[in-house]
């Protein structure tokens, strides 16, 4: 059974999401509220190309204001897993939840919630920035968009590129615009596929401080990255992926207990490798 | 140094073909390579090897006058294309290398004359295929193929070089300060001095020119043959006469003849190029960038970056944030397609249409010219209906690269299928019935005592109903074909050559001819009924609308399945199966 967390904050987002509902006295145990409490819910997710298992019963939740580091080596299923959680590719088993919508029977209102921004920002080379918000503002069905689209440009320092194309943006600056748009339609569950690539240090410092500010307003957030000091210094909770299995989930604390060699060694580094060797297999 | 240069392109050219030759293990360049095969033997080796026939008969037609004519004709083609590549250019001369070409060749000790010799050798392949192609093209019309070989060979290679020294000219004309509208205008005055010159001797040698002589193809050809052959104009024209005259040959003796004149052009233009010193390096850099930005947006499926840098284009009306979201595929697809496509100008091309109808018929009056134009707008929409969707992709062929991220949109696939439809249909419709306006618009009048207005009228209301439902039809084939085969569809348009390339795709226009027929027979068996019993009960002026609406209900029905189709393709298309592929 989920038990709510000490934060007044967060119960009032629970409470505000469901209002028109009235819980009951056991209100803990409802449904839609353990699905508010767990943003991301993944059960068994099996994902095959052909006879190749990308990911092996992958299971996890994640819940509102924690932001997950999915780390592993190069081929561990990390891609693979956040393309099927935000409903690129199909999962060949499990279940995923998003918000309490099942992803595979209501994917429109599960993915209403998400929002998921690759390694690459996917842009459309024709659509100029401010083209590109009205056009994801229509998809999200956004009303009203165009402060909240002001904020972001500003937020995200694009304000003076409202006309540019794609073409004419640096590679920073696609990402930002690939960010405004995943934004825009204030999604509860993100994903980021190495958000740091390609960014200059002070783009990399603003995008830490963006992630922590989501995570800080309730947003459930997976940032896969093999920059491991990122991970180290932004993630609540890790999930370390090998060969499309899970071998080590919880916070840096439980991650560390469970694999450091000698007491005081909390450096997640140290733990990676620990954990994806052959000593760390057969630890678990 | 040329050895190792030789040996580069040596090897490249011998793996590319080992690797075509093993891809052919897979089933899809494996069918496409006998399709590809099959079609070539039918069209062209067929003629080589088999009865030459209808090729003789055309070969007779080369009478010496006839050649000296043809040896003209040729030499003003290649006149303008000359002139096009003195006058248009501005960019810096730049050799094009690939990229790996730029990092591995140009620090390293080779000479500028070196990568001039590199650069003359590789395009040597383009030469050679470019001219096996056109032998087998111009062999089915008669004469030896080998001196049609030799002959474009000569003819490529000489503008090749040409290409390249005109462009080591114009830089060395920039680094004198010769800017490029002044080089234009110079070279424009030359042109217009040699217009001159022959015009003046026309008036002066020749018959008035009198439209009304000009009724036959005959008078025409006579007229050209005397202006072509007479006068200055074989004077100026003489050394790219030269250069076409092997091609021309009408035996051995003659090719041997016009080889030494056109061999002696080649080695001085060989002269000039490499004799040219000009910095290009700064310049092929930027090109080679260019050309592999190209490279890698055609294999990631999108023709419309590999064409050009897009541009800025206005929103064709504004869309709102809410209300159906396939509205707003629409919308970023019409920008996609660019401002052609806006309400305004469709409007405006319907009054040109009416105006030019009702304007031709006031002035042709009973002549045949309004039913040749009119006949020539009804194959224009019928050719648009069929090959429009080749040329019109804003669809999921063009969006098929970022599929990934249209996945993630909270919209049903069959919402997001007609959405990703909804633009070419559009603009194929608007075209189409631009078309059809002038269609009636010329039929009208000429044709009216046959069929009389009531009619004419029908039939364009009942071509109006259904040609965009015909239009979502057609669009759904070619799109399906891209979601159910897409390493097909990636492999025959991710910049792969060959012939098995060919043969994909001409097995994907066979597979979309033959659905379209398919798609087409119960609205036309419907169609036929409603129109022979309406016409029966009622007669001819009511049959066709009354026809169209029951087979643009059919087509309807058949659009709607079918956008429901590719919304469930769509939605079982495997994004990373796709990129796999």
């Amino acid at each position: 059974m989920a038990k709510l967390p000490d934060d007044d904050r967060l119960r009032r987002r629970c409470q505000f999401q469901t209002s028109g509902f009235a819980f009951a006295a056991d209100w803990e145990t409802h449904p839609l509220a353990l699905g508010l409490l767990r943003m991301i819910q993944v059960e068994a997710l099996t994902k095959l190309y052909g006879e190749f298992v990308a990911v092996n019963e992958l299971g996890f939740e994640v819940k509102p204001s924690e932001v997950m580091g999915l780390v592993g080596p190069n081929g561990a299923g990390k891609t693979t897993t956040l393309r099927c959680l935000s409903g690129i590719i199909p999962p060949t088993r499990g279940n995923i939840r998003i918000c309490g919508h099942d992803l595979g029977q209501d994917p429109i209102a599960a993915k209403r919630e998400l929002a998921f921004f690759p390694d690459e920002p996917r842009l459309f080379d024709y659509l100029t920035v401010e083209q590109h918000l009205a056009f994801v503002a229509r998809i999200y069905q956004v009303k009203d968009y165009e402060p909240v689209a002001d904020q972001l440009l500003e937020e995200l320092e694009i304000a003076g590129k409202r006309n540019a194309l794609p073409g004419e943006l640096s590679r920073g600056m696609k990402q930002k615009l690939a960010i405004a748009c995943g934004l825009l339609h204030a999604p509860r569950v993100i994903y980021f596929d190495e958000p740091l690539t390609g960014l200059d240090p002070i783009g990399i410092r603003r995008m830490k401080d963006s992630i922590l500010k989501r995570a800080r307003e309730g947003t459930a957030i997976i940032i896969s990255s093999h920059l491991l000091h990122l991970v180290e210094e932004i993630c609540s909770h890790i999930l370390i992926l090998k060969d499309g299995r899970k071998i080590a989930h919880g916070t840096l604390a439980e991650i560390t207990r469970e694999f450091a060699a000698q007491a005081g060694e909390t450096n997640l580094e140290e733990v990676f490798f620990r954990a994806t060797s052959e000593a760390g297999k057969a630890q678990q | 140094m040329i050895s190792a240069l030789l040996y580069l392109q040596y090897h490249s050219i011998r793996n590319r073909t080992v690797m075509r030759i093993k891809r052919l293990k897979q089933p899809k360049y494996l069918v496409g390579g006998i399709v590809g095969g099959l079609y070539f033997y039918w069209y062209f080796f067929r003629t080589l090897f088999g009865t030459p026939g209808r090729g003789q008969a055309m070969a007779l037609l080369a009478s010496p006058q006839n050649l000296a004519l043809y040896e003209s004709v040729g030499a003003l083609i290649l006149l303008t294309i000359l002139l096009l590549a003195w006058i248009f250019p501005h960019q810096r001369a730049a050799l094009t290398f690939t990229e790996a070409e730029v990092a591995f060749l140009f620090p390293a000790p080779i000479s500028r004359r070196g990568l001039i010799h590199f650069k003359l050798l590789r395009s040597q392949t383009a030469i050679l295929f470019t001219t096996l192609l056109l032998t087998l093209v111009t062999n089915r019309l008669g004469g030896k193929a080998w001196i049609h070989a030799a002959g474009w060979w000569l003819i490529f290679s000489i503008l090749n070089l040409h290409f390249l020294g005109s462009s080591f000219a114009r830089t060395m004309l920039l680094d004198r300060g010769i800017t490029n509208w002044q080089r234009r205008l110079g070279i424009l005055a030359l042109v217009f001095l040699m217009a001159a010159v022959v015009i003046i001797w026309a008036r002066q040698a020749m018959p008035a020119f009198e439209p009304s002589r000009f009724q036959n193809p005959d008078a025409i050809k006579d007229y050209a043959h005397q202006v072509l052959t007479a006068g200055p104009l074989p004077y100026l024209l003489y050394p790219l006469r030269l250069v076409v005259r092997p091609y021309l040959a009408p035996n051995a003796l003659a090719f041997l003849y016009a080889l030494g004149p056109a061999l002696l052009l080649l080695l001085a233009h060989y002269w000039w190029v490499v004799r040219s010193n000009v910095a290009f390096e700064e310049a092929s850099v930027e090109a080679s960038r260019k050309l592999a930005e190209k490279v890698a947006a055609v294999r990631a499926g999108n023709w419309q970056a590999a064409q050009r840098k897009p541009r800025r284009k206005r929103s064709p009306f504004k869309l709102r944030p809410v209300g159906p979201p396939a509205v707003a595929l629409l919308w970023k697809n019409l920008i996609g397609a660019g401002q052609a496509y806006s309400l305004r100008m469709w409007v405006s091309l319907a009054v040109l249409a009416v105006c030019a109808s009702v304007g031709m018929g006031q002035a042709a009056g009973g002549s045949g010219l309004r039913p040749a134009l009119g006949m020539v707008a009804a194959m224009l929409m019928c050719w648009s209906l069929l090959i429009g969707t080749q040329f019109l992709r804003q669809d999921f062929r063009q969006d098929l690269p970022l599929a990934d991220i249209l996945k993630t949109y909270p919209l049903r696939s069959w919402q997001l299928a007609l959405g990703e439809l909804l633009a070419p249909a559009a603009a194929l419709t608007g075209i189409q019935w631009f078309l059809l306006i002038l269609v009636v618009g010329l039929f009208w009048q000429s044709a009216a005592g046959k069929m009389g207005w009531p009619c004419w009228l029908g039939l364009g209301f009942g071509a109006a109903l259904i040609i965009p439902l015909l239009d979502l039809i057609t669009l759904q084939i070619p799109n399906a074909a891209a979601l159910l085969f897409p390493a097909w569809f990636q492999a025959a348009k991710g910049g792969a050559q060959g012939i098995e390339v060919m043969g994909q795709r001409l097995i994907f226009m066979l597979g979309q001819m033959l659905a379209f027929i398919v798609a087409l027979i119960p609205a036309a068996g419907l169609f036929a009924g409603v129109f022979f019993l309406v016409k029966m009960l009622v007669g001819m002026a009511m049959a066709i609308p009354l026809a169209s609406i029951a087979a643009a209900i059919v087509l309807a029905v058949e659009a709607a399945l079918g956008v429901m189709l590719l919304g469930w393709l769509f939605e079982r298309f495997d994004v990373s199966a796709e990129t796999a592929g």
